[in-house]
């Protein structure tokens, strides 16, 4: 009853951000990912992928909201959304309720690749070798020893 | 754009003949017969007799369209395009053939010329097919324009369903000319240009009206080195360039105008570019060289210049492979070779295609190091004058005069192929004029008759003391504009020093005698675009001697003829070699230094006449390659003697300041001297004894001579060309 009082004159609020700073490391970790992810929330840890990206959860959020990842420190700022691997993306996304761990059905076969985030932008990016012809074609000189 | 076939007529006018001053002859002081008098358009035009109608009108700037005039072939008539009307005529008359009389009145724009134009196009178009949108020629097509200014603006052309139009079956004249002959009007100027001035009878026409065909009657292919020039004449698109084929369109390209260095002439030149890209190499009109001709070496072997490049500064590893570095790496360490060689080790060695601003530059550079040996590959006997007189070296006929010789004795050159266009010329003389020609050399095909004197380089000692006995020498007596040709091949044998003074002699004894005391006798033809320049930069000709003083550093400047190779050199030499091909040159390299290829820069050639010209940049030079004065200067910084100049126009001071003729762009002076240098040669006039022998005799040896055209598909695919045709029965 007191709960429902609390929440009629909005002290859940108060209480809840205490809860949020106090779930995220104190004041300096919390200024810290609200910088890095531009917003601070708690929730519960569903679980953790092979790269270190945690996962939570809060039914308090609405829908579409209330479950995130949070990325790992490893990749810094870099973070983007190719880095969740497939199995959590379908949990992330609500195609599922269970978390890739706690699923006996996924199939697991021997000739899945490891996940391998969008490299697009950087050195390791895809090129396509070119069918054109190079309007400059260079001398390449000959080896004058083999090797 | 360079085929102005509606403006061509303008090229009559006196301004763009070759100027008088250079053509001054003692039996030219003639009375002018008198001119006649006749109305263009009832505007009065007095002409001399014998003109005919259509050059008359270009004379008061009426231009009558034409397909088969062209005032460099022989009139044909043949195409009815410049019917006209004249005034007490029952029927319009063809101008182009129709010589002027007194009192003509000519109508270029009456109703009845008018209509007999839209007559004449209505007919050439019948079987004409319309494929002008995959036509190589669309945008600079004659028949295009000509049909849109003169035509009809309806057709009563119904029968494509019956009949259709005529076709006539392609013909395979070799890899740089692609026929489509549905397209052909039957000008015939491909046909005269091959008789007259390629001196090729190949062409015909065989049948007549509707059944006419342009074509070889045999299966053969149009083997010419001027062959190209077909091209630019035909004025629809039955002949195209077979590399250029469906490359760009006239309205795409950017086109600047340059200066070809592949042969000795210097030919004017138009480079067509697109997106950074040489497309084609067009002639450019100048009635003092090349006229509107050009040689097939300087017309197709641009796409040399794609391949084989070297685009990045290279320095051989530790195994002594080349291997791509940055230029700072490259400048350092030649710098380096530079620096730690002793002056009398060090070597420089200019080929063919080194312009004056980078010969002058190295030489600076090697000067301020404290040494002399700077050479070019070509040699030049050093006794007597040497190349202290210009006139010992040059053309000093010059190249237009050569037509109004009346008498060439050509030594130990094949001009055919060491300068196609000189020899164009004196066809045109041979044909036009009655010129005789005399050759001392190796029997060879010139393209028109000539008196083969013998190969014994004793011939030449016989005419030069005139103890020959040979009709020739009768003949060169009598003659009023003589002209004497040596080749500068045969300078290169120990008896080049004599032979030099022999033809000195003869042709001093010969010019003595004239009437006509401006007229030159002694020409020398230089073999390479940079020749000239570099002995009037001061480079020693020839490097025989300096290889063997075993240097320690050889700079190769573009040298790729292959004379400097590591076998003639002491192991632990250092060769640098500044330049953009890789052939020879580069192959034998410790340190490439990529240089810009003659479309790539703005640099000075002189040319075999001794005419300083500019080429200009049609394009950039690829990948890390630089300005090869650029080059040059950059290094000097790095080695400690820096070179007072930083741009090219204080590089072109210290150019007028070592010759002042380097810089007098488009002129040529005339030279003098003769008898200082014939008195030096007196003492070198010892007996001769060998034979004179020419490095090119076949037209396949013609195509790929340098590194440029040795680079190149297209001149690889005319030597198989040739090679297959002597197979051939025809």
């Amino acid at each position: 009853m007191s709960n429902s009082i609390a929440k009629l004159l909005a002290l859940d609020k108060i209480s809840n951000f205490f809860n949020i700073i106090r779930q995220n490391g104190g004041i300096r970790a919390s200024m810290y990912k609200l910088y890095r992810q531009d917003e601070l929330k708690d929730g519960t840890l569903v679980g953790e992928d092979q790269f270190g990206n945690k996962y939570y959860e809060n039914p308090r959020y609405f829908y579409s909201r209330n479950r995130w990842v949070e990325y790992s420190d490893n990749f810094n700022m870099n973070y983007d959304g190719s880095q969740v691997p497939a199995e959590w993306f379908g949990w992330l996304h609500y195609k599922t309720d269970l978390p890739p761990h706690k699923d006996p059905n996924r199939p697991k076969y021997k000739w899945m690749i490891e996940f391998t985030e969008n490299m697009s932008g950087t050195t390791g990016q895809y090129v396509p070798y070119s069918t054109t012809r190079p309007k400059i074609e260079p001398w390449v000189p000959k080896p004058k020893s083999s090797v | 754009m360079l085929r102005q076939p509606l403006s061509r007529a303008l090229a009559l006018s006196p301004s763009k003949v070759a100027p008088l001053a250079a053509r001054k002859f003692a039996d030219q002081v003639q009375a002018q017969p008198d001119k006649v008098e006749v109305f263009i358009n009832d505007k009065p035009v007095y002409v001399p007799p014998g003109t005919t109608v259509l050059q008359a009108a270009a004379q008061v700037g009426v231009e009558i369209p034409r397909f088969c005039y062209h005032e460099r072939l022989a009139v044909a008539g043949n195409c009815r395009m410049c019917l006209v009307e004249v005034e007490k005529s029952p029927k319009p008359v063809a101008a182009c053939a129709m010589p002027v009389m007194k009192g003509m009145r000519v109508k270029t724009d009456s109703d009845l010329t008018k209509k007999a134009r839209e007559g004449v196009m209505e007919f050439l178009l019948v079987n004409h097919p319309l494929d002008c949108p995959i036509c190589d020629q669309g945008g600079e097509c004659d028949l295009q324009d000509q049909s849109m200014a003169f035509g009809s603006d309806k057709s009563r052309f119904t029968d494509i369903h019956f009949s259709g139009k005529r076709a006539v079956e392609d013909k395979d004249v070799g890899p740089l000319i692609k026929t489509i002959m549905t397209r052909c009007i039957h000008c015939t100027r491909c046909i005269r240009f091959a008789s007259e001035v390629a001196g090729i009878d190949d062409f015909g026409t065989t049948g007549r009206g509707t059944d006419m065909q342009v074509g070889t009657y045999v299966e053969k292919m149009f083997l010419s080195e001027l062959s190209g020039n077909i091209i630019d004449l035909c004025p629809v698109g039955a002949l195209t360039s077979k590399p250029y084929s469906f490359a760009a369109r006239p309205w795409e390209t950017r086109r600047i105008d340059s200066v070809d260095v592949l042969d000795p002439l210097g030919s004017n030149i138009v480079v067509t570019t697109r997106t950074n890209e040489v497309l084609r190499i067009l002639p450019r009109t100048n009635e003092e060289i090349n006229e509107e001709w050009l040689s097939d070496k300087s017309r197709f072997a641009c796409d040399g210049l794609k391949r084989q490049r070297l685009v990045t500064p290279m320095l051989a590893d530790s195994r002594g492979n080349l291997t791509p570095v940055e230029w700072e790496d490259a400048v350092v360490a030649a710098a380096r070779a530079l620096r730690d060689c002793p002056p009398g080790k060090l070597l420089a060695v200019a080929g063919d295609f080194a312009d004056a601003e980078s010969l002058v530059a190295l030489k600076d550079l090697f000067n301020h190091l404290g040494s002399e040996n700077v050479c070019t590959e070509q040699y030049f006997p050093l006794e007597g004058s040497g190349t202290d007189l210009r006139s010992s070296y040059l053309l000093n006929t010059k190249i237009a005069n050569v037509e109004d010789a009346d008498f060439v004795l050509l030594i130990g050159t094949n001009v055919r192929f060491e300068a196609p266009l000189l020899n164009a010329r004196i066809r045109k003389a041979f044909v036009q004029k009655e010129t005789d020609v005399a050759l001392v050399g190796p029997k060879v095909d010139l393209t028109y008759d000539y008196t083969h004197v013998g190969d014994s380089a004793s011939i030449v000692k016989d005419l030069a003391t005139g103890t020959s006995s040979h009709e020739v020498m009768k003949r060169l007596e009598n003659a009023k504009r003589p002209v004497v040709i040596l080749g500068a091949d045969q300078l290169k044998t120990p008896e080049g020093a004599a032979l030099l003074a022999y033809t000195q002699e003869l042709s001093l004894r010969l010019q003595d005698k004239l009437v006509d005391k401006e007229w030159k006798v002694l020409n020398v033809l230089q073999r390479t675009a940079s020749q000239a320049a570099a002995l009037d930069a001061g480079y020693r000709p020839g490097l025989g001697a300096q290889l063997q003083a075993g240097p320690k550093v050889v700079y190769l400047l573009g040298a790729d003829s292959g004379l400097v190779t590591r076998d003639a050199l002491p192991k632990d030499c250092v060769v640098i070699y500044q330049g953009h091909h890789g052939d020879a040159g580069a192959a034998i390299a410790d340190i490439v230094l990529p240089g810009a290829a003659y479309t790539e820069k703005r640099a000075t050639y002189v040319n075999a006449e001794g005419r300083a010209q500019q080429t200009l940049p049609a394009v950039t030079p690829p990948g890390k390659a630089r300005e090869d004065w650029k080059i040059i200067r950059a290094l000097s910084e790095v080695v400690g003697v820096r070179l007072p100049y930083d741009s090219l126009d204080e590089l072109r001071e210290r150019l007028a300041a070592v010759s002042p003729t380097l810089v007098a762009y488009g002129d040529v002076q005339d030279n003098n001297y003769f008898a200082q240098a014939r008195a030096l040669a007196q003492s070198l006039q010892k007996p001769v004894s060998g034979k004179l022998d020419v490095q090119l005799k076949q037209l396949e040896d013609y195509f790929m001579t340098d590194s440029i055209s040795r680079a190149s598909p297209t001149m690889a695919k005319c030597v198989q060309a040739v090679l297959k045709q002597k197979q051939s029965p025809y």
